[in-house]
Order: structure tokens, then C-alpha cells, then sequence
């Protein structure tokens, strides 16, 4: 049994496989949302022990984890096809993260100035960027993914620094912590905007190669007489679209946002 | 080149298999070791040697000599199945991708032939269906297995392994090699074992098939 979807030389079956180690991980970010935001909750309302998060966006960006994680696509992912692999990254680091941002607790309680300073660093909207692109560029090399594919280990490497990246990107414009009195609607959508055209390298370079790029695909089982080359282009127009069309949906909302309280303050 | 993990059967076989041609084979009729040289292709260039005489039937029933069929040609010479999970197929793709992206002259000059290892079940048709989901010009030849194993003897590579008779009921795997042998001109040979990508079939191709004259357009 592997605890994590990895390559693997198998011929694809619709026997389904348990991951528990996915299951694990679920398990584990329910549980760590209900003891801190109870924790939260007793501490900012002292006199409630309620969750005064929003659990339904937890769960449903959780719920989102689980399926691209797991059984089917997580193994369909991991070495049989790009394009699935790509609707990994898309439902990992552009989905997952907002939603589970949107079910954090209102209401922050305070930091000891040295994680304090070390959290304004790390969200700072161009370092959140630049860090999430690196991500994007690097997880996305033949030779990481190559090498990272074939073992759980690896595997799990890519998932996790998809989720980090994509929190630490969506971090600035849905975390009111710490404050950014100067980084307001304008700026998160310029912020969003410029979000959609720096990934262009690593679409391009997948949609528009002669020849496949990665071994793990190239060399996988063959699934349904998909080509390897246009499984890969397809995957870089998931790649482009599916990340446009959510990161277009946060500026329309952001846009909507702004309209209504430019109105409420005339 | 990437070897995948934990191969399945066929894949283990296959491995098993490169090992024991590196190990143990020549070149046709000689009895040199394989060695791999260094060498401007992607391929393991082998000891040089003649492309194999053989004859087996094609899919229409008429004997398809291989060394005269190929002898003005780039010959790519494969052992496999239709019913393979990975290798065969796997191959087959890469070449016929490969193929189609080439200028007419040069995979003009190309000859890809396919023997199976699996006559019981790789039918005329369903050998003509398959090779030709992948090229219509790809050659599919089908004999008895003790013929074909006679010829894998003779190019150096190791016998196919199918299970009992008893056992041959439904699905069943054939062991067989995994490597892709190219006969090019000048009594050049070399093995492109699974793992070999489309750009080093990109790279070899037109650098092998060059020492052959194209023919003119019909």
C-alpha cells in the first residue's frame, strides 16, 4: 500500500487504492481548524466557547484538498497524466487556499513581535508573489518533477509546496493580518491581475514544446491512446485557464467589493 | 533516461532482460560482448554486425524477408505485443510521434517492423489495428513463438516469456525485451531501451537514417 499518490510503472486500473496518508492529512487540518479557532474563540470571547469561524469554507477548501489528493486523481495525477496533474496544482495552490482562508475566524489574537515581524515579511504582497512564482517555475521543471514523482516522499514535497505557495499568495488579499492599511482594493486587484500573467513562462513553455517534457508522462502506461504531447498541452491550457478563470473570479468579487464601499462611504 | 519505479512484470522482465543482453549477447553470428560506446547517438551503440536474415509471415500471409525488405532502410526492429500494459506501447507511440514530425525524406528512410511475441492472441487484424493506431506504414510480422524466439537468439536477445499453456487463459503477460534494436547502414546496430524519450529518438533518427539515399517521391 503507499501512504502517497507516486509514479508508478502499473497500467492504470479503476481499482480504487487507499492513500491514508492523505486521509492523514485531512484528518489532521480538520482537527488543528477546530482546536485553534475554539482556542481563538476562548480567547478573544472569553465568555464563549462557540467557533466563530466560517466552517463551511474550511470544509469545503478541505473537501477540495481531498479529492485532488487522493484516489483517483491524486495517482492519476502523480504518473499517468500531466493534464491531471495540472488540475492538481489549479484545485492545490488556487482553490484549496482560499477557501480554507475564507473559513478562518474573524479576529486575530496578537503575536510576540518576533513572529509578528517574521508574518509582516512573509505576506508582504511582492514577496508573497515572487514566492509563489518560484513555486509555480520550480515545481514545474522536467527534471523536479521527474525526480520528485516517482517516490511518495517526493510526491507529497510538490503537493505541500503548492499549498504553501498558494497560501502564502492568497495570503495578502484575504488575511487582514497583519494590517495593511496601504494594500487596498486597487492594489489586491493590480496584485491579482499581475497574478495571471507571470505564470505565462511555464504555460507557454508546456503548451507550445515540440516534444514531451516530462519522463514521468512520456514513459507512463498509455491511458486511453492519449498522446504524451497533447496530454502536456492540454495541461498547459488547464494551466492558463483554470488559473485565469479563478484568479478573474477574485477580481470581479474584489471589484464588487470595492464599488460597494466606495457607496457606502458617499 | 528514466526507468520507472516499482515496474510491473513485463517492466521487470524488460530490465531483466537489458541486463542479460549487456551481459551475455553479440552481434548476429559473431561472439563479441555488447558493449556500449561513446558515440554521437542516444542509443547504446552495439559491436557492429549485418541486420538479421529472417523471414516471417507479414499480415497478409506473405513472407516479409527482413534483411531484404530493410536493406535500403533505417531498420528499427521490435519484439513485443499488442496486449503489453507499458513497453510496446510505450515505444510505438514515441517512434510514430517521432515519425510523423520528420521531413518526408527522412522518415522515408525509415523502416519500423514489429514481431510479436504473443501470436495466440495478436491476430493479423488485431496486430493491423493496433500498428496502425500508431503508423499505417509500421510493419507487423507474426510467427510461430518458437521461430520468433530463434530469431531473438539470433540478434542477441533473450527468448519471450509466456506463461503455461494452462495459464494462457484470458489476460496474461508476456515477458519479453524491452529494447527497440536499429540497423543502420554500415552494419551500425545499437538498443534503445524503454526509458528512451522522443527527443532521443528526435536526435538519433535523422543522424542514423541519414547513411541511407532517399528515394524519389512516387
Amino acid at each position: 500500500m503507499q501512504w502517497w499518490c507516486a509514479a508508478r510503472s502499473a497500467s492504470w486500473t479503476w481499482t480504487w487504492q487507499a492513500y491514508p496518508g492523505v486521509w492523514l492529512l485531512v484528518l489532521a487540518l480538520a482537527v488543528a481548524y477546530w482546536l485553534v479557532s475554539r482556542r481563538w474563540a476562548l480567547t478573544l470571547q472569553p465568555d464563549s466557547s462557540t467557533v466563530r469561524g466560517r466552517p463551511g469554507w474550511f470544509a469545503a477548501g478541505l473537501i477540495c484538498l481531498w479529492i485532488s489528493l487522493d484516489w483517483p486523481v491524486g495517482a492519476l495525477g502523480a504518473g499517468y497524466l500531466a493534464s491531471v496533474h495540472m488540475l492538481q496544482f489549479i484545485l492545490i495552490a488556487v482553490v484549496v487556499p482560499p477557501l480554507l482562508m475564507l473559513g478562518v475566524p474573524a479576529g486575530h489574537p496578537n503575536l510576540p513581535a518576533g513572529p509578528e515581524k517574521w508574518l509582516r515579511l512573509s505576506t508582504h504582497p511582492l514577496i508573497a508573489l515572487v514566492f509563489f512564482n518560484v513555486v509555480i517555475i520550480i515545481t514545474h521543471l522536467p527534471s523536479i518533477v521527474d525526480a520528485l514523482m516517482t517516490t511518495q516522499l517526493g510526491s507529497f514535497a510538490i503537493d505541500m509546496a503548492w499549498l504553501a505557495g498558494g497560501v502564502a499568495f492568497w495570503w495578502p488579499v484575504l488575511i487582514d493580518r497583519p494590517e495593511r492599511p496601504g494594500f487596498g482594493y486597487p492594489l489586491k486587484i493590480g496584485y491579482l491581475i499581475l497574478a495571471t500573467i507571470v505564470n505565462a513562462g511555464t504555460f507557454l513553455y508546456l503548451t507550445f514544446s515540440e516534444l514531451p517534457v516530462y519522463a514521468t508522462y512520456e514513459l507512463a502506461p498509455p491511458l486511453y491512446g492519449i498522446s504524451p504531447l497533447d496530454d502536456q498541452r492540454v495541461a498547459g491550457l488547464l494551466m492558463k485557464v483554470g488559473t485565469a478563470a479563478v484568479l478573474w473570479a477574485a477580481i470581479g468579487i474584489f471589484f464588487y467589493l470595492w464599488h460597494r464601499a466606495e457607496a457606502e462611504q458617499t | 533516461m528514466n526507468l520507472r519505479a516499482e515496474p510491473t512484470f513485463p517492466t521487470r522482465a524488460g530490465l531483466l532482460m537489458l541486463l542479460a543482453i549487456t551481459a551475455s549477447c553479440g552481434p548476429a553470428g559473431g561472439d563479441g560482448e555488447i558493449t556500449a560506446r561513446e558515440s554521437e547517438y542516444r542509443g547504446v551503440v552495439l559491436d557492429p554486425g549485418p541486420r538479421p536474415d529472417f523471414t516471417l509471415p507479414d499480415l497478409d500471409g506473405n513472407p516479409y524477408n527482413f534483411s531484404a525488405e530493410t536493406r535500403d532502410k533505417l531498420a528499427l526492429l521490435f519484439f513485443g505485443y499488442t496486449n503489453c500494459p507499458d513497453i510496446c506501447p510505450v515505444h510505438m507511440a514515441g517512434i510514430a510521434a517521432v515519425l510523423k514530425g520528420l521531413p518526408w525524406e527522412i522518415s522515408d528512410r525509415i523502416a519500423v517492423v514489429f514481431v510479436t511475441t504473443d501470436p495466440e492472441r495478436d491476430t493479423p487484424d488485431r496486430l493491423r489495428e493496433w500498428l496502425g493506431g500508431f503508423d499505417g506504414g509500421f510493419v507487423g510480422l507474426r510467427g510461430d513463438i518458437e521461430e520468433v524466439n530463434r530469431i531473438q537468439g539470433e540478434v542477441g536477445l533473450p527468448v519471450a516469456v509466456l506463461p503455461s499453456a494452462s495459464d494462457r487463459a484470458g489476460d496474461y503477460e508476456v515477458g519479453h525485451a524491452a529494447q527497440v534494436l536499429a540497423f543502420a547502414a554500415d552494419d551500425l546496430r545499437l538498443a534503445y531501451p524503454f526509458g528512451t524519450r522522443q527527443a532521443d529518438w528526435k536526435h538519433d533518427l535523422p543522424l542514423l537514417a541519414a547513411g541511407f539515399a532517399a528515394e524519389e517521391p512516387q
